[in-house]
């Protein structure tokens, strides 16, 4: 416990100390970009917890990126209040499809959310009079905050890592909560755990809504961030990266997909000077992971010291036996 | 041009799409079926069989008939290669072999970025000239994409139904283990079917690689069509694959000519939607109990 304390304490201070001693903005751009993906995979980590994949997940990023920044920039809407609407209807979507394919095997859920993700994208192309097709949206307001208008990356910096603790802190006690523990249960034996009592049905579509409302969140405030949006801004293949990075960091708990998030964000920018390289890499890791480290980075340290409990592995999501931290 | 000819024409569009995406949807559903992978690939297999075409057809100067048959080929070889080295771990792991071939799809998309750029290349038409039948006039080119995917599909059909490969298959389909206990050993089909699956890919890869253009890029589109028709037609089922995808390819050209792009989109997955909600097996599929 005191260890944790006392890296959660170092964590902190690297934190804050970024925008200190990083040598150029990049840097700081870069710690913003990772904000926004821990938020994005956290969102994932709340779908996978209740033993689903949404590979649609960068299509709610969009969706709610284009309702916050069309709510400020037609209604002028204040930004956070378009953040909450971009969050609702990001979940509100979700709650309505998730309730018609959740029903199904989980292949049929793979394939719609998939499907929804891609229809998202070419809405966002196709609907020019609102969204100005491939061009984008230029100009998204950027966010203020009791009259501070946050258009500077290092003013923005603080905002984003507000933003990732409260998402990571409320997937944390979401997790540890009773509900938590029933969604993990479903992962586990989803037919055991209807026949103790459970609606798994209602606690996946809520699982679902909750993490696309996330995603539709983080979208939003990316967008603000960029102060652009265009259908290329959230595609299939953001989709395959935060899955590329929860399932590198791990799936289990939260530290899983925050580690992820922070490694693999910085990750590509060292491999910038090879186009394409960075993906064959990513692609490369991702399936290393998958053959010899199915608990991700998290787990390495008890696979380290050899003093993994042997337990029945986990036919989805391979959880350890104990409560996630 | 009168209506008639644009009602024929759009027929013929329709169809000639509809059937690349029933090639799509049956080397899917094929794999699926029986190797319980959804594979994120397989529009990567779809690019990979269009460049092989265009360099070989194209740059070579091989004959089109030669060049298909390559471009079938490299890609059926190249798959027993994968289902070997990055399938076979998962076999029976539905999700972690999902995400194993979402890997792949990034090593293969991207590595075709690295070696042959990202700049689409264009491939001359395999046949000019028209065909006119009752007044009508069709493009030539159109109907031979067309005739070759009924011939593709009718092959696979007397494959999977008359032939002892076939029952072995549709065999480890149902339960590998209740196949292993008939003395049929599912790591023996397992390749088989993946490579089938993924040159069946190729083939509308090499056929639409004349009408469109070839890039790095161009396997998403079918994948997300082959994953609607799928689920249309009902997962696993080949009837289904093929109603579904030339229903999918009319409705696309129609709603396309007719009305705009955007009520095309939304109509697919407004019929997905319906279909799900109102007979989740499919069209065609069987009923079958939740897992």
């Amino acid at each position: 416990m005191r260890r944790s304390a006392l890296l959660l304490a170092l964590a902190a201070a690297v934190i804050a100390l970024i925008p200190v001693v990083a040598p150029n903005l990049f840097y700081v751009h870069l710690a913003i970009v990772t904000c926004l993906n821990v938020m994005f995979v956290l969102g994932l980590a709340v779908i996978a917890r209740v033993g689903q994949l949404s590979m649609g997940h960068a299509g709610f990023g969009l969706l709610g990126g284009y309702v916050s920044a069309l709510l400020a920039m037609n209604l002028g809407l204040p930004v956070p209040l378009g953040l909450l609407a971009a969050t609702l209807a990001a979940a509100a979507t979700a709650a309505l499809l998730g309730w018609i394919i959740l029903r199904l095997r989980g292949v049929y859920f793979v394939l719609v959310a998939f499907s929804f993700g891609q229809i998202v994208v070419l809405l966002a192309l196709g609907m020019e009079d609102i969204t100005q097709g491939a061009n984008g949206l230029v100009n998204v307001p950027a966010p203020a905050v009791f009259g501070y208008l946050l258009n500077t990356k290092t003013a923005f910096y603080p905002l984003a890592v507000a933003a990732a603790a409260l998402v990571g802190t409320g997937v944390w006690l979401l997790f540890r909560s009773p509900f938590g523990d029933a969604m993990a249960a479903i992962a586990e034996n989803p037919r055991l755990t209807e026949s103790s009592g459970v609606d798994t049905h209602v606690y996946q579509v809520v699982a679902f809504s909750i993490g696309s409302g996330i995603a539709g969140f983080a979208g939003a405030l990316s967008t603000h961030y960029f102060q652009f949006i265009s259908p290329d801004s959230f595609t299939f293949w953001d989709s395959v990266s935060y899955l590329t990075m929860l399932v590198v960091g791990g799936r289990v708990g939260v530290w899983g997909p925050i580690l992820g998030a922070v490694v693999l964000t910085p990750l590509p920018e060292l491999l910038r000077s090879t186009q394409g390289l960075q993906h064959v890499l990513y692609g490369a890791v991702l399936i290393l992971v998958l053959l010899f480290l199915r608990d991700g980075l998290v787990g390495l340290p008890a696979r380290l010291r050899g003093l993994r409990r042997t337990s029945a592995p986990h036919p989805i999501l391979e959880h350890s036996p104990e409560r996630p931290s | 041009m009168g209506l008639g000819t644009v009602v024929a024409q759009t027929i013929v569009n329709g169809l000639m799409v509809g059937m690349i995406y029933v090639l799509m949807a049956i080397g899917f559903t094929l794999v699926f079926g029986i190797m319980r992978i959804v594979n994120f690939a397989h529009g990567e297999f779809y690019m990979i069989g269009a460049f092989v075409f265009a360099i070989v057809f194209d740059s070579l100067g091989v004959p089109v008939a030669v060049s298909i048959l390559a471009a079938v080929i490299v890609v059926g070889l190249s798959g027993v290669v994968v289902e070997r080295a990055i399938f076979r771990p998962f076999t029976g792991d539905e999700l972690n072999g999902m995400i194993a071939s979402l890997g792949l799809a990034l090593i293969l998309q991207n590595g075709a970025l690295l070696v042959l750029g990202p700049s689409p290349r264009s491939v001359p038409a395999i046949v000019d000239g028209t065909v006119s039948m009752a007044g009508l006039v069709f493009s030539l080119s159109r109907m031979t994409v067309i005739g070759v995917g009924a011939v593709a599909i009718l092959a696979l059909y007397l494959l999977v139904v008359h032939t002892q490969f076939g029952r072995a298959m549709r065999a480890v389909a149902q339960d590998p283990e209740i196949a292993l206990v008939q003395g049929i050993r599912p790591e023996r089909v397992y390749p088989i079917a993946f490579a089938l699956g993924v040159a069946l890919a190729a083939l509308a890869g090499a056929l639409m690689a004349p009408v469109l253009s070839v890039s790095p890029f161009i396997g998403l589109t079918p994948t997300l069509k082959a994953f609607i028709v799928v689920v249309i037609g009902g997962l696993g089922s080949i009837p289904g694959a093929v109603l579904g995808g030339l229903l999918l390819g009319l409705i696309e050209s129609a709603a396309g000519t007719f009305l705009s792009a955007v009520v095309a989109d939304i109509a697919q997955f407004v019929i997905v939607i319906a279909v799900v909600l109102l007979r989740p097996w499919g069209l065609l599929g069987k009923k079958e109990r939740e897992a």
